[in-house]
């Protein structure tokens, strides 16, 4: 990147930081406000159950958010997947395979790193394998019409059975046998005097993928895409390459995201998949939670992590059912999704009217 | 002395956002009568029609209906006293028969009618009116002209001896226009008092028998149709003078710019829409395409852009064939296109200036693909500052803009990129009398700058005001291509609805 235009890019970021206060503004003012109903929405389920709500969310809140580390390691795979769901949708597409662009991307890293003793290799290759595999049921849906939803659930499928055969069956540690052969000591990440790498790295890739959506114009065909096919062939873009961009970058965030879980916290994977499984469906509701916005999404997965984290502690201290934890942690989810889906919803109404 | 059937006194609407729609508006309907009711878009026309059918309440005001005061609070409550109206959408259920539809309408009324009655009232009505409406074909599958008059009949049968009419004709063909204009003479004749909403001025001078003309919540002046011109309807319509009309240069003809030779197109169906079209179009001209809509002409249109292929034919722009390049590089050599649709012209959730740049986007990037967009929002203040646009501000979401500032916007972007070639379709649908005559000056200004226009539109008075060569589109096929003067309305209708030059000349 060239130093003139990089100095106008920084410019034009902060006029836009600066011009677009109040909407900044009214959108904390909002996730705020519907922070306090869902607290108290919890609370009355809580007070129904017969539990102290005050000594239940000062658990939740003090053990949550309290471990810093341990809360930013936990979020950067939920920040890689939040933005694989969300890219895709904002060019017009569900992705729903960010749980097999994950897995994909933690195991080929996992191999990567193994073999070239690389953590920089690793994560590349983590990367492009999750992204070639984005890329991959872009293009079954672009060229063979095959919906993504279904074609994603297949893949995940495919691919958490095909990953436990090679790490229980070809890949696995003979010291331990349930596990995958070792992330190399030399090619793991660790933290530099307490700061979480992995998380640093996921942070710039979110503000990597905000300047593509927002300041190129791979990004700015691709949201056009997402609003209106009809109005991208109009001014000349091909939506079918838009859609494929859009499911290479989703996938390289979840393949990035398994990359920087296994190299940086696990270092192996267990052949049950149990430290990966479910991470690709959470990244659902983080994207939302984050508006479909990059820097959205940092925040929503350092929420959404503490309420985890939160809800654990929260079964160990009071001895309450995992189930109760769940229900808290969807309660707040949903309360501050719904302003933002209900504004959806409202605004492709107001367009059916218009267009009628 | 005419007897006074309706008597609104000093209405004034406040909306509760504070917006005032109506300033204390007087209006007299007599017994009998056409009346039409003119005004530019947010005049008030429908607000004020919408309080005399009870489904809006005014905030004060008194309505009279055959000097007996009344207070609607609803549309019931109208129907009962004999006021009927069809709005601009119908009301219709798509996927009923004509029969069935009507049968509903009159069940809110009577529970216990039946089909059978329902259908003997209505043909007793059709053949009064000399009518023919299929009443067991589902009504998706019928023209909008035999919908709308379905919707009138919908009407009648409830025993509406008032009918309002919001914008009837701004989705009909020319012809389907006449015959609803035969279709009101005839319901006069029966005694039945007609209000008529249009901004359209050839309209009021051929129905009308009054005139009244609203302008930014007040009546302006209630006429004698017969008494008044076009001219100064429209002066009285717009406060400013914009009733001089650009004069057509003739004779000067630049270079060929554009040839299309034997095009052949087909639509999403896979049927030939464009069969065979040859045209030329030349620098400093502006080619008036002139068919009802469904002949061909979007997918012409659409073949020369690039956004649909063509299967056989070429296009030729200045000497190189560009029947094989793709939308951007036809863009880039110099060619232009204003849609038809606002919808597709402009992406709705996305702000004036990410707008402004839609189909440039190569003239705003740096070498690493990075949008340069203080150049973009440079572009955006031209275009809002050149063409009048009224926003909030170059980043408010172009859905928040009015459907004449969203207009100004599209036309005002792709007039901006300097282009040879300008194709526009329907550019001033919808508008109203100031945006248009604001559209149509810009066009003959670009006209004059050497520009090559070719104009498509459904709308014959813009053909025959801007065009200086028109050629028409009939089913595919161009059916006449020549000098504007060899054309009259008549002709071009004639043409538009398929008769061919030699039958029309004998």
């Amino acid at each position: 990147m060239s130093k003139g235009s990089l100095s106008k890019l920084i410019e034009t970021l902060s006029e836009r930081l600066l011009t677009e206060r109040r909407e900044y503004l009214a959108t904390l003012i909002e996730t705020s406000s519907s922070l306090i109903l869902a607290l108290l929405a919890g609370g009355i389920v809580l007070a129904v159950l017969g539990y102290d709500p005050l000594n239940v969310y000062n658990i939740l809140f003090r053990y949550g958010f309290g471990n810093i580390r341990y809360l930013l390691d936990k979020s950067t795979p939920l920040m890689m997947t939040g933005l694989a769901f969300a890219i895709p949708l904002i060019a017009g597409l569900f992705n729903i395979g960010g749980e097999s662009q994950l897995y994909i991307g933690a195991f080929i890293a996992l191999l990567a790193a193994y073999y070239t003793h690389s953590h920089v290799i690793g994560i590349l290759a983590g990367t492009i394998a999750g992204g070639l595999l984005g890329a991959f049921i872009g293009i079954l849906r672009v060229y063979r019409g095959i919906n993504e939803v279904i074609s994603s659930i297949m893949v995940n499928w495919i691919f958490f059975y095909l990953i436990i055969y090679l790490i229980s069956g070809v890949y696995y540690n003979p010291e331990r046998p349930h596990e995958s052969i070792p992330i190399p000591k030399d090619a793991r990440i660790y933290p530099i005097s307490n700061i979480s790498v992995i998380f640093a790295i996921a942070v710039l890739a979110s503000i990597l993928y905000y300047i593509i959506l927002f300041h190129t114009d791979i990004g700015y065909k691709m949201r056009v895409t997402g609003l209106s096919t009809a109005s991208a062939k109009y001014a000349g873009f091909n939506p079918d390459l838009s859609m494929i961009y859009s499911m290479l970058l989703g996938g390289a965030a979840a393949g990035l995201g398994g990359a920087l879980l296994v190299l940086g916290m696990t270092y192996s994977i267990d052949d049950m998949l149990s430290a990966v499984y479910g991470l690709g469906f959470t990244g659902i509701g983080i994207g939302l939670l984050g508006r479909l916005h990059p820097i959205g999404i940092i925040l929503a997965s350092i929420f959404f992590s503490g309420l985890l984290i939160g809800g654990q502690w929260v079964e160990l201290k009071t001895g309450a059912p995992p189930e109760l934890a769940d229900t808290l942690i969807g309660v707040i989810v949903i309360a501050l999704a719904i302003p933002y889906v209900y504004k959806l919803l409202v605004s492709r109404l107001i367009q059916r009217r218009v267009i009628e | 002395m005419p007897e006074p059937i309706i008597e609104m006194e000093n209405i004034i609407k406040i909306y509760p956002d504070g917006v005032v729609a109506l300033k204390g508006v007087d209006l007299t309907i007599w017994k009998g009568e056409i009346h039409a009711i003119l005004g530019e878009n947010g005049a008030g026309k429908t607000t004020l029609m919408r309080i005399l059918y009870g489904e809006i309440k005014p905030t004060s005001g008194a309505i009279k209906i055959n000097g007996e005061e009344v207070d609607f609070h609803g549309p019931w409550d109208a129907i009962k006293r004999g006021i009927g109206m069809v709005y601009q959408h119908f009301t219709l259920i798509p996927t009923f028969t004509v029969l069935e539809n009507l049968h509903l309408s009159l069940l809110a009324l009577d529970e216990s009618i039946k089909a059978e009655d329902v259908e003997t009232l209505t043909r007793r009505l059709m053949d009064e009116l000399g009518l023919k409406i299929p009443l067991y074909d589902v009504v998706e599958d019928l023209p909008i002209g035999v919908q709308q008059r379905v919707e009138i009949i919908k009407t009648l049968l409830r025993k509406a001896n008032i009918l309002i009419l919001d914008e009837p004709t701004s989705v009909l063909t020319p012809i389907e226009v006449e015959e609803l204009f035969k279709m009101l003479r005839k319901l006069k004749k029966l005694g039945i008092t007609i209000i008529f909403i249009t901004h359209k001025l050839r309209e009021v001078k051929a129905i009308s028998d009054r005139v009244t003309i609203m302008r930014r919540g007040k009546v302006v002046a209630t006429l004698y149709t017969s008494k008044v011109s076009e001219e100064e309807l429209a002066r009285l319509t717009v406060d400013i003078d914009l009733t001089s009309k650009p004069k057509i240069r003739g004779g000067i003809r630049g270079r060929r710019i554009l040839s299309i030779n034997d095009l052949w197109v087909r639509d999403e169906r896979g049927l030939d829409a464009v069969k065979g079209v040859s045209l030329e179009l030349y620098e400093g001209e502006i080619l008036g395409l002139a068919g009802v809509q469904g002949n061909g002409q979007k997918e012409l249109i659409e073949a020369i852009v690039g956004i649909r292929r063509a299967y056989r034919g070429s296009i030729k722009y200045l000497d190189q064939d560009i029947t094989s390049l793709s939308v951007g590089d036809r863009y880039k050599l110099g060619i232009s296109y204003v849609p038809d649709s606002r919808n597709i012209g402009l992406v709705y959730e996305m702000n004036l200036t990410e707008n402004s740049i839609l189909t440039n986007l190569h003239n705003y990037l740096s070498g690493i693909r990075v949008i340069n967009w203080s150049e973009a929002y440079r572009t955006a203040d031209k275009i809002v500052r050149e063409y009048n646009v009224v926003a909030p501000s170059l980043r408010s979401p172009i859905q928040y803009l009015s459907g004449g500032n969203q207009q100004k916007v599209m036309v005002g972007r792709e007039a901006t990129r300097e282009p040879k070639v300008f194709i526009v379709s329907e550019p001033t649908h919808g508008l109203d009398v100031r945006a248009t005559r604001f559209i149509r000056n810009m066009l003959v200004k670009l006209r004059d700058l050497g520009k090559s226009i070719l104009l498509v539109s459904t709308d014959l008075d813009e053909i025959m005001e801007l065009s200086n060569r028109i050629a028409v589109i009939y089913g595919g096929r161009i059916m006449s291509v020549g000098d504007k003067n060899e054309y009259t309305i008549k002709k071009l209708g004639l043409l538009m609805g398929g008769i061919h030059e030699q039958r029309i000349t004998k």
